[in-house]
């Protein structure tokens, strides 16, 4: 387990997860309190990431499950294996005429057969899936419960036993009760609302977009070989895209991409034309390409102003460039705030 | 402490977040894991255990920093404001605090015993101390029972007599004295003169920002409850601006919250009996014996949804709130068709389809290009048009949404039309605007229509709204 909120902040970033304080003291809670973590937040902010990496590391496996519309127990939890439980009696057919042999009565027969009972229905035959799995796996395990919103709401009633108590009863066994508490988080995208229950049992983070700096820490850590000044243009035009009315604002992952996208280009500046040519890896829905190529000459133009200083020697950009770093002011940075 | 987040979770509960009491508990337990030297991180922790909603956080944010953070800074800078002042006049403070100090070592016995602890407290400038004298002293003032801004002045006075404020200040002046008889030089005597005047001035000073904050705290809550009660009862006829944006959140919540009760009910439907006969038959060539359960699977029942709306400007408002919902609710539905009318009837579906939400309202409200929106209202001719052209559309299945006020500027109402309307489809809900009370006085045909509707329910705020909706997707 974690030692403090720093050592949080530490031992994410070495899984090339940067995450500001309020997140890392949220997760540090989470483990100390053994309580499970609600993520709400845009979509591709990290929500599953963050998950994924604090399993990483704190060194347990990963448990994931995706939550869908129609998602019910026995996918999420247990099934009884119908056939396997069928063809073991098929099988053993002969036995039952021989434990079957001498019974005067049908009660009798019946009775002695009742008395087997319990071997078919026995963990032998249950299929355990991720919240069992979860549950009942001997080292501590990191729970992912993904999209939990896409679930139907009886579903999520079910959830609130497994996370208050981490236990779950199965009629024809008994209750299983975890025997290590696994770390628990569930990211929800505010489809629709969580039910009060549920969320009075976990604590509750919201990660909004990075700052300008973070993001750029970020970019920098995921997707290395960015030219400075290239990462610090891009930054700052997914920052004024985010402030445009779209339907759907592209997120650190589409940064990324495009990072990612620019970078096999072998492009070291934006230019319009450039931008142009690559939107849509950014912007999913043809109404906001449409949009942001609107704005785009304003956007890009509110560029020039940090690197000024270096125009003279444009003949060597990357050291010009670096020099220029300190300049960019962060306009936007609280928008970015975590909650 | 413990007190405190108590009454901070109360603040909350009041100001319309939901902190339930195992979720202070939880707070505590937070708190007991971490080292509270760092305000952000207090401030996060209460955050992730008190906290769920994110529509909340706002709310939280500034109730924070009423409540916790911004006193005392406001406390800090004026006693630094006082201190500034005589540094700014050349003198060194903690030079003169020093022998200050010196001065009253040397003359012992009747110093300490003279001085009360809040005189103590002003002298060294212990803020954290003052903060919390001025906190209790607060509350023995009943300050939690302030109403409005008039009273500010009132609780200043008292909570500065729980304090002994006036007695303090006595106390140094008398010290001064004192120390005059003691023989300080005159110089520095007259700094610390203005440095206690100033010292008492900032004390009075926080302690009207004490109040002021105080009355904040009460208020805040009311403020944003009125505002979020009285927005689903008001008449979509007197909104403003401000409210149709807040609006627009409340109507799509409240669609969602009907998308959701709608799935429920469909899944409840979706598993059907068991199929002993398909089970057999699928099974056969295991021999019979059942490995394969086959069930009977419903089909799924969405409902068709034809709307037809007035945009004639004086039910305007109204039809965008309907619209709104409407296209919220787009999902639920298998299909719905959008028909837009003043007297002339025009589809919008396809806007309704392209554009999202808000351009696709406005759009629609504005004819949607397919009708002049700059006629009288005439139901009659907008009905029969329907009849003429899309009745075949209609039927067992469809559910037909008429939103208007039925004012036909004494045209013929054509009730025919939907009486024919209402034999083919599955229901016709009419949402009207105006109270039953009014129905067919004046230029009102609401009466020729009502025996053609199956439910006809006065519409003119959410609450109604949500109401006849949830009878609709039955």
């Amino acid at each position: 387990m974690f030692d403090s909120i720093e050592d949080v902040q530490k031992r994410l970033g070495e899984q090339g997860y940067i995450c500001d304080r309020s997140v890392a003291t949220v997760v540090f809670l989470a483990t100390r309190l053994e309580k499970p973590v609600l993520v709400e937040g845009p979509a591709g902010v990290g929500k599953t990431e963050l998950a994924k990496v604090t399993g990483a590391a704190l060194g347990c496996p990963l448990i994931r499950l995706q939550c869908y519309e129609g998602l019910d127990e026995a996918k999420a939890l247990y099934e009884w294996e119908y056939s396997k439980q069928l063809l073991y009696t098929q099988i053993l057919k002969e036995r039952f005429s021989q434990a079957m042999e001498g019974a005067t009565s049908v009660r009798e027969a019946a009775d002695r057969i009742g008395a087997e009972d319990s071997v078919f229905f026995s963990e032998r035959f249950i299929v355990p899936r991720p919240l069992m799995r979860a549950i009942d796996s001997e080292e501590t395990v990191l729970l992912l419960i993904d999209e939990v919103d896409k679930s139907d709401p009886e579903f999520e009633a079910f959830l609130l036993e497994i996370l208050s108590d981490f236990q779950v009863s199965i009629p024809e066994v008994g209750t299983v009760v975890a025997k290590q508490r696994p770390v628990v988080f569930l990211t929800s995208n505010d489809a629709r609302e969580m039910s009060d229950a549920l969320k009075r049992r976990c604590l509750h983070l919201y990660i909004d977009f990075p700052g300008q700096e973070q993001e750029l820490r970020i970019l920098d850590a995921k997707v290395p070989g960015v030219d400075k000044r290239l990462a610090e243009d891009l930054v700052r035009l997914m920052h004024g895209l985010r402030e445009l009315d779209l339907k759907k604002a592209p997120s650190i992952s589409e940064t990324l991409d495009w990072a990612r996208a620019l970078l096999a280009l072998n492009a070291t500046e934006l230019d319009e034309r450039l931008v142009q040519d690559t939107l849509n890896v950014i912007l999913k829905y043809e109404g906001d390409i449409r949009k942001a190529q609107a704005e785009l000459g304003r956007l890009l133009e509110r560029k020039p102003e940090p690197p000024e200083p270096a125009k003279p020697e444009p003949a060597k950009p990357a050291p010009a460039a670096s020099s220029a770093a300190p300049p960019a002011p962060k306009p936007a940075a609280k928008k970015g705030r975590l909650h | 402490m413990q007190k405190r987040i108590l009454d901070f979770a109360t603040l909350l509960r009041k100001s319309g977040v939901r902190v339930s009491v195992a979720e202070s508990i939880d707070a505590f337990t937070a708190l007991d894991e971490l080292t509270l030297d760092d305000r952000e991180v207090f401030k996060d922790a209460l955050r992730a255990t008190m906290v769920k909603r994110t529509m909340d956080l706002p709310t939280y944010d500034r109730l924070f920093d009423l409540y916790w953070s911004g006193f005392y800074d406001g406390l800090r800078s004026s006693f630094d404001d006082a201190s500034a002042g005589l540094e700014a006049k050349g003198l060194d403070l903690e030079d003169l605090m020093e022998r200050l100090k010196e001065f009253l070592e040397n003359a012992e016995g009747m110093e300490d015993a003279d001085l009360s602890e809040l005189a103590k407290a002003l002298l060294t400038q212990d803020l954290s101390q003052l903060e919390q004298m001025i906190r209790q002293a607060g509350e023995a003032a009943d300050v939690d029972r302030i109403e409005n801004m008039l009273q500010v002045g009132f609780f200043t006075r008292r909570i500065l007599e729980q304090l002994g404020a006036q007695g303090a200040g006595d106390q140094l002046r008398q010290l001064l004295e004192q120390l005059r008889g003691m023989g300080l030089p005159e110089e520095e005597l007259g700094a610390l003169r203005e440095l206690i005047e100033r010292l008492m001035e900032a004390l009075r000073a926080s302690v009207r920002d004490f109040t002021q904050r105080e009355l904040q705290k009460q208020n805040f809550d009311y403020i944003e409850k009125f505002r979020r009660e009285t927005l689903l009862e008001k008449s979509f006829y007197s909104l403003t601006e401000e409210d149709i944006r807040r609006m627009r959140e409340v109507v799509t919540r409240l669609a969602q919250k009907i998308k959701n009760i709608l799935t429920i009910r469909r899944r409840r439907e979706r598993k059907g009996k068991f199929d002993l006969h398909q089970t057999l038959r699928r099974n056969m060539h295991h021999g019979g014996v059942p490995f394969e359960l086959i069930f009977k699977e419903r089909r799924k029942d969405r409902p068709k949804l034809v709307i037809l709306c007035d945009i004639s400007s004086s039910v305007a408002n109204v039809s965008r709130f309907m619209l709104l919902f409407m296209y919220s609710l787009q999902v639920a539905f298998t299909k719905i068709r959008a028909f837009v009318f003043v007297a002339e009837l025009g589809e919008v579906t396809h806007i309704f389809n392209e554009k999202d939400i808000a351009d696709a309202v406005d759009l629609a409200l504005e004819g949607g290009d397919v009708i002049n929106v700059y006629t009288r209202s005439n139901f009659g001719y907008a009905f029969h048009e329907f009849w003429k052209n899309h009745l075949s559309s209609l039927d067992k299945k469809t559910t037909v949404i008429v939103i208007g006020d039925a004012r036909n500027n004494y045209n013929d109402p054509r009730a025919w039309c939907m009486a024919e309307i209402h034999n083919k489809a599955k229901n016709v809900i009419w949402l009207n605007p105006e109270s039953p009370g009014a129905w067919g006085f004046g230029d009102s045909v609401m009466d020729k229509y009502l025996p053609h509707t199956d439910v006809a329910e006065e519409v003119r705020n959410l609450r109604q709204l949500s109401r006849v909706v949830d009878k609709l997707v039955l």
